[in-house]
């Protein structure tokens, strides 16, 4: 074998081996891009199923967006209708405000005007109450003035009594003289005549008692001809008395008199007299009654 | 091939069969490493030279 086959035989064989070495690194490093595809392909159905999931849930979100908008267009609608409501009603406070802003100023006025009035008025009471002191000293003095004409008519009472006595004392002595002198001029059969005062007592003139007219009125509340008596409405309350006569009338025409008989606090019952014939002129219920024609 | 003796004072050589060894390893090399390839070729793409 010649020296250039061994040689190409070891640099074949080195070569080989270097060779190999390098292909079975390369192979073994090499990426496995079956299992790659695997994996990537899992995770492309993942998110496939993702999405679909999010276009699900993006669908009932989106449905769900337009329900919830629904409902806050509701909401808004009725919002509105409460705002137009509060404002109609904030426009009623406001009226409601301006009134009882003039009702303060007419109170305010009033309450001026009271308390001038009160001022006035207390002006008033110490103007009494001045005057009432003024009247409390009169009156303390005229009390001073009646303990004083007291005292002094219980002085006159006292000598008018002295005067009483003395005054009795004399007529029992005048009437022991005129007894003695009874019995002396009897001696010489005469006797006293009556002393007749030297200017003759004046009587005042009396006035006769003024005459009252009764003039009772009433009414008649019970009929009862088979027996001719009747009741009418007012009694002893009203003046009323047994034996006085009333005249019956009816419209200014004259029906009949009723005697009283018995009388009570509130009626009175009666004897019915000068009872005319005819029918229409019978007394009745609710006809008048008067002592008075 | 057979050993060749070489007498003294000649330079010495390696018998023939030494490199047929050396190509038998050579070649057993080559032959362990498509095996490598074709066994990683069939696990990974269930196929040794098919392009799917």
């Amino acid at each position: 074998m010649s020296t250039l086959t061994k040689v190409l035989i070891v640099l074949l064989t080195i070569s080989s081996i270097f060779l190999c070495g390098i292909v079975v690194t390369y192979v073994a490093n090499a990426d496995n891009y079956k299992q790659k595809y695997e994996s990537q392909n899992n995770s492309y159905q993942s998110a496939k199923r993702n999405e679909d999931n999010a276009k699900t849930q993006l669908n009932n979100t989106i449905e769900e967006k337009n329900r919830e908008a629904e409902k806050l267009g509701e909401q808004i609608a009725s919002l509105e209708d409460q705002i137009n409501k509060l404002k109609g009603d904030l426009a009623n406070a406001g009226r409601e405000r301006d009134d009882a802003v003039r009702k303060v100023n007419n109170w305010m006025t009033i309450v001026k005007d009271f308390s001038v009035t009160v001022e006035k008025n207390q002006q008033l009471v110490k103007d009494a109450l001045a005057e009432r002191d003024t009247k409390e000293a009169e009156l303390i003095k005229q009390g001073k003035e009646l303990k004083d004409t007291t005292a002094a008519l219980m002085e006159n009472m006292a000598i008018v009594r002295q005067l009483q006595e003395g005054s009795k004392r004399l007529l029992e002595e005048k009437t022991e003289l005129q007894n003695k002198l009874d019995q002396y001029l009897r001696q010489y059969g005469k006797a006293i005549a009556a002393p007749s005062p030297v200017t003759p007592k004046r009587e005042a003139v009396r006035v006769a008692p003024p005459t009252k007219d009764i003039d009772l009125a009433g009414m008649i509340t019970e009929v009862d001809l088979k027996n001719l008596l009747a009741e009418i409405s007012i009694g002893a309350a009203e003046g009323v008395k047994a034996g006085m006569r009333f005249h019956l009338t009816r419209d200014d025409k004259f029906i009949c008199d009723i005697v009283i008989l018995d009388v009570w606090p509130e009626k009175a019952v009666g004897w019915l007299e000068l009872l005319q014939e005819q029918p229409q002129n019978q007394p009745k219920i609710n006809d008048k009654v008067s002592t008075n024609l | 091939m057979s050993p060749v003796v070489q007498s003294r004072g000649k330079k010495i050589t390696a018998a023939d069969n030494l490199y047929t060894v050396i190509l038998a390893v050579a070649f057993c090399v080559v032959l362990a490493t498509a095996v490598f390839v074709a066994y990683q070729c069939y696990t990974q793409y269930d196929t040794i030279f098919k392009i799917q």
